[in-house]
């Protein structure tokens, strides 16, 4: 009997002495700039190290494993892509970081995303990588850390139907203005029986597609409220232009092929597929959406700025940004993290990752080896700000939480259902005090 | 019977036919929607397949080529049957030993399995999932040694409730003919508790069969995926939900329990009934 | 005998014993620790004492959700111990059928929680788009549709109970409170329900903890929409685990508490069985 207890005993005490140990790491990863964060030679003997990459982007997924797959038959480089679910990326960063085969390469969507990992992410400003980039502005600092590159800037509007739009007997040179595109949906509407389609494909809050709205149209409430008054991040929200975001929501709902009550199922295939079937003219997505959409034949596609009706929208053009910053993880064994760094350079300077970058992924990429995009939506928004349009920055990384958009999300779907005042007052809960709550939960 | 109990018996029999009719709608509707196109699932659930949207069996390709759905199948599969017999085996010994030995280790063994039973999954989702990395046994057949360490709790307390009521000298006239004890659990305990075998086998089928948060968080699901985890990512993955390979993978989930259940159908009822008075 | 038994100790207790502290003691001890500690992934845990419970007892949403899956938990239980109950009375008649009827009413007790939630997931919202409504819009619809799904699934089981309890009452007795006049409620109320009483208990504490602990069912039905409103316990405790950063370390003093909170009702339990044993 001791000798089974003994035995037993040794087995916690190795269970016990690897928890201990993993404790015991904390201060080293805390601070050991010198050994892991001094940039291995970059040329090193890469062929032990992995690539593991977490990708955030689901529409991509495909091309990103093709990616890997070339980039492996290539060098011998093992690559690893795992795409998160939508709107599961934090849930399964979390725990894929807690293993010990944790991602190499994840990303963060700004500064409030960096706030929570800026402790595992590797210095990046002496990489070759770092090198490529077309300008400064698109590194992620974290004091005077490097921690993220962002790799692709991306535009969203309000993706139409040319043909569709003729039909109805309008053109694109009539929408200037919140109000024109009101009086068109609405009129569409009225005639939806006649011509056969509906204004706005649904505005789906299915988990699957809400953030087009929770996320990117309530973007341009909180533009232009910073513009307004002249901040780019804020610890409490006035909602000065919800009143707009309910105007542009109740437009999107009260004018689409779903009765708004059953918005909360539908999702975001469903808005795709009634737009690429001329069920609808409007739909709200961004140039990553061109594959998606890209069977209803290019020629047909047009995007429009979403306008809400702020003062200025005159020069206002689409929502250009980037929530998509790679990171590389600090903690991965130093082959891996040359590997990692390796893998990104190739991608961004080789002719096969660049083309499949721009090309396949029909990205626009802040790096110098950038090409003429093939995705006519990026076009379309290149040409807005050619025109000298004023593209609407990206601010909803400064989102405080996951939690406060799932909050707002919630509080829009039931207004959805039930359009009466007491449930915006909901909305406006959710974003305004929600904020701040949230905003003090992040930091405090 | 008397003409009244008849007529009573027969009102009976009616009411409860309709009761199971309604009782089995749930899974008829999932079955009729597994045929129609995706789009159309959600905008009329409760409507036939008719021409347009009867889509054959398009959902249930789309389910088993883009998810791997059999794959998933065969994986649940494995790791419910090696469990299922390796949870049995080493559980019998385990209870049997510690209810024959008495000391302060078989003891204090007893009521931490007891105390495991009462332990919410959530308590230990996240730890779990790190020791089970660290010690690298995200894999189907790691997870059979973590589903041996979890489902410990229930399965010992219900055999150490069956071998109090063997009686020991049979056992001791065995290990009096020289037979050893590993021998003797063998051709002597382990008969005796086939009952139980089947019981808690069938309870911790039941369980590993339909478990999800478990696997999803300790196995390695960028390459094993069980039925339930599949599922799942169906309805979350990617921004796209395809309703209609849903509706098929929810049939093909649900037609192996059936399979399974009608063909053991008294045992598990038995099983189920002597768990729970246990338990 | 123990001495001879004693030898062979490793064959019988080593496999299952360290299967044991591998699957449930190491990662329980390290659970208490951590919900002691702020982290994001463990290698980066500081001790913090008590200020992850104080963040948990002040979370309005863990309240919440505390509340509803008390609710969650008292309904079911009084919907499927009754019809449970009705249905174990019913066919334990002599009737036609029977077998089948039991065979039916079990059936939906095998499929996992994952399967049910979105088999009911397509009827509900299919019911209730028709009045323009949605699962997701209410955490009333949320909670009947909670309550209809277990319901649906655990109603064969209780049943099954039942039956082996009234299977188990003694014809003597019957034939006694037939003699005595008792029928219908009268013989229900005095000779049925005091015979029955450790089958109602095992069932009365089933659904209760069954309910406390539900968490797939809660995960594929409703998610928690609207607004986390129809979270019960379990998923309210995964969403702040694994939802929030920086809220990792509160999600598992939450789950903490969630345990304390099980054991005691287990002890309750125990103590109502022990008590109803002593009055036998």
């Amino acid at each position: 009997m001791k000798k089974l207890l003994s035995l037993t005993l040794a087995v916690l005490m190795v269970f016990t002495l690897f928890a201990g140990c993993t404790k015991t790491d904390t201060p080293d990863t805390g601070d050991e700039p010198n050994e892991n964060t001094a940039p291995p030679a970059d040329t090193g003997d890469t062929a032990s190290g992995k690539v593991y990459y977490l990708n955030f982007k689901p529409e991509q997924d495909g091309d990103w494993q093709e990616l890997a797959r070339t980039y492996t038959d290539e060098t011998g480089v093992e690559v690893t892509v795992l795409t998160a679910a939508s709107g599961q990326y934090e849930t399964t960063l979390k725990s894929e970081m807690s293993k010990t085969n944790a991602p190499t390469l994840f990303q963060v969507n700004g500064p409030v995303g960096l706030a929570s990992w800026n402790n595992y992410c590797y210095d990046l400003k002496d990489s070759k990588l770092a090198g490529e980039l077309a300008s400064d502005e698109f590194a992620l600092m974290d004091g005077d850390t490097m921690a993220g590159i962002a790799y692709v800037i991306e535009s969203y509007g309000i993706i139409y139907n040319k043909e569709l739009l003729a039909e109805a007997g309008y053109s694109e040179d009539d929408i200037k203005s919140f109000d024109d595109l009101k009086n068109i949906a609405e009129d569409i509407t009225a005639r939806s029986d006649e011509l056969g389609f509906s204004a706005f494909a649904s505005a789906g809050m299915d988990g699957s597609s809400d953030w087009r709205f929770k996320t990117h149209l309530a973007n341009l409430p909180i533009y232009y409220e910073y513009k307004a008054d002249g901040i780019d991040t804020t610890a409490e929200i006035k909602g000065s232009f919800l009143d707009n975001y309910r105007a542009i929501w109740d437009l999107y709902i009260n004018n689409s092929t779903t009765a708004s009550g059953l918005l909360s199922t539908k999702t975001g295939d469903d808005a795709t597929a009634e737009f690429v079937t001329g069920q609808a003219v409007f739909y709200q997505n961004g140039t990553w959406a061109f594959n998606d959409v890209s069977e209803l034949g290019e020629d047909k596609l047009g995007m429009l700025p979403i306008y809400i009706g702020a003062d200025g929208e005159e020069n206002q053009g689409l929502c250009t940004g980037t929530e998509n910053y790679w990171c590389v993880n600090k903690d991965a064994a130093p082959e891996d993290i040359q590997a990692t760094l390796d893998f990104l350079y190739w991608c961004v300077t080789s002719e096969t990752g660049v083309k499949a970058m721009c090309e396949t992924m029909g990205f626009v990429i802040p790096f110098k080896a950038n090409l003429e995009s093939t995705n006519p939506l990026v076009n379309i928004a290149n040409d807005y700000v050619a025109k000298g349009y004023t593209p609407v920055s990206w601010n909803f990384p400064t989102m405080p939480s996951e939690q406060w958009k799932n909050g707002v999300g919630s509080a829009l779907t039931g207004y959805a259902a039930d359009q009466s005042d007491d449930n915006w007052a909901k909305v406006v809960t959710a974003f305004v005090d929600g904020w701040a709550s949230e905003y003090e939960a992040a930091n405090s | 019977m008397s003409r009244k109990k008849k007529i009573k018996s027969g009102l009976g029999t009616g009411f409860f036919t309709f009761l199971s009719l309604v009782y089995v709608v749930p899974i008829v509707v999932v079955l009729f929607n597994s045929f129609k196109k995706k789009t159309f699932i959600n905008i009329e659930p409760f409507k036939l397949p008719r021409e347009e949207t009867f889509v054959g069996l398009e959902n249930y390709a789309n389910s088993i080529s883009h998810y791997d759905f059999l794959k998933a199948v065969g994986w649940t599969l494995f790791i419910t049957v090696g469990s299922v017999a390796v949870i049995l085996l080493c559980t019998s010994m385990f209870a049997w030993y510690i209810t024959r030995v008495r000391s302060g280790f078989t003891k204090t063994a007893y009521l931490l399995c007891v105390f495991s039973m009462v332990v919410p999954f959530q308590m230990v989702m996240f730890t779990l999932s790190l020791v089970t990395d660290r010690l690298g046994l995200g894999t189907p057949w790691g997870l059979i040694i973590i589903y041996l360490g979890f489902g410990a709790g229930l399965a010992v307390f219900m055999f150490c409730g069956f071998v109090k009521s063997i009686p020991v000298e049979i056992e001791e006239a065995a290990l009096i003919d020289g037979c050893s004890p590993l021998r003797m659990f063998f051709s002597v305990v382990l008969p005796i508790m086939k009952p139980t075998y089947i019981s808690v086998g069938i309870l911790e089928t039941m369980w590993i069969w339909n478990d999800f948060l478990l696997p999803y968080l300790t196995l390695d699901t960028n390459k094993y995926k069980t039925i339930s985890i599949v599922i799942q990512y169906m309805k979350g993955s990617y921004g796209r939900v395809d309703m209609g390979a849903i509706m098929a993978a929810l049939i093909m989930a649900v037609i192996p329990v059936i399979v399974f259940y009608l063909s053991l159908q008294k045992h598990i009822i038995k099983g189920v009934a002597a768990g729970a008075v246990k338990g | 005998m123990e001495k001879v038994i004693k030898r062979y100790a490793p064959f019988f207790v080593i496999p299952t014993f360290a299967a044991f502290i591998v699957g449930f003691i190491v990662p329980f001890l390290m659970g208490l620790w951590l919900s002691l500690c702020k982290f994001t992934t463990v290698k980066d845990a500081v001790f913090v004492g008590f200020s992850n419970f104080q963040k948990a007892v002040f979370d309005p949403i863990f309240l919440h959700a505390f509340w509803y899956t008390a609710l969650f938990a008292l309904v079911s239980f009084l919907v499927i111990n009754t019809l449970a109950f009705a249905i174990a009375m019913a066919l334990t008649q002599k009737m036609r059928g029977t077998n089948i009827f039991r065979t039916v009413f079990f059936m939906p007790n095998l499929i996992g929680g994952i399967v049910l939630g979105y088999i009911w997931q397509l009827i509900f919202n299919g019911i209730l788009a028709r009045s323009g409504a949605a699962l997701a819009l209410s955490e009333k619809y949320g909670f009947w549709g909670l309550v209809i799904m277990v319901s649906w699934q655990q109603i064969g089981y209780m049943m099954i109970i039942y039956i082996a309890g009234l299977q188990a009452i003694p014809d003597e007795l019957n034939e006694a409170a037939a003699i005595d006049g008792a029928t219908g409620w009268k013989k229900l109320r005095n000779v049925t329900i005091p015979m029955m009483m450790p089958a109602i208990t095992i069932c009365t504490f089933l659904t209760v903890v069954n309910s406390f602990k539900l968490f797939d069912q809660n995960l594929s039905l409703t998610a928690g929409e609207p607004a986390q409103m129809s979270e019960l316990l379990a998923l309210n405790i995964y969403n702040t685990f694994y939802g929030r950063v920086g809220w990792e370390g509160v999600g598992q003093a939450k789950a903490v508490l969630f345990f304390v909170l099980v054991v005691g009702i287990g002890l309750i339990q125990l103590r109502v069985t022990r008590s109803k044993e002593v009055q036998q």
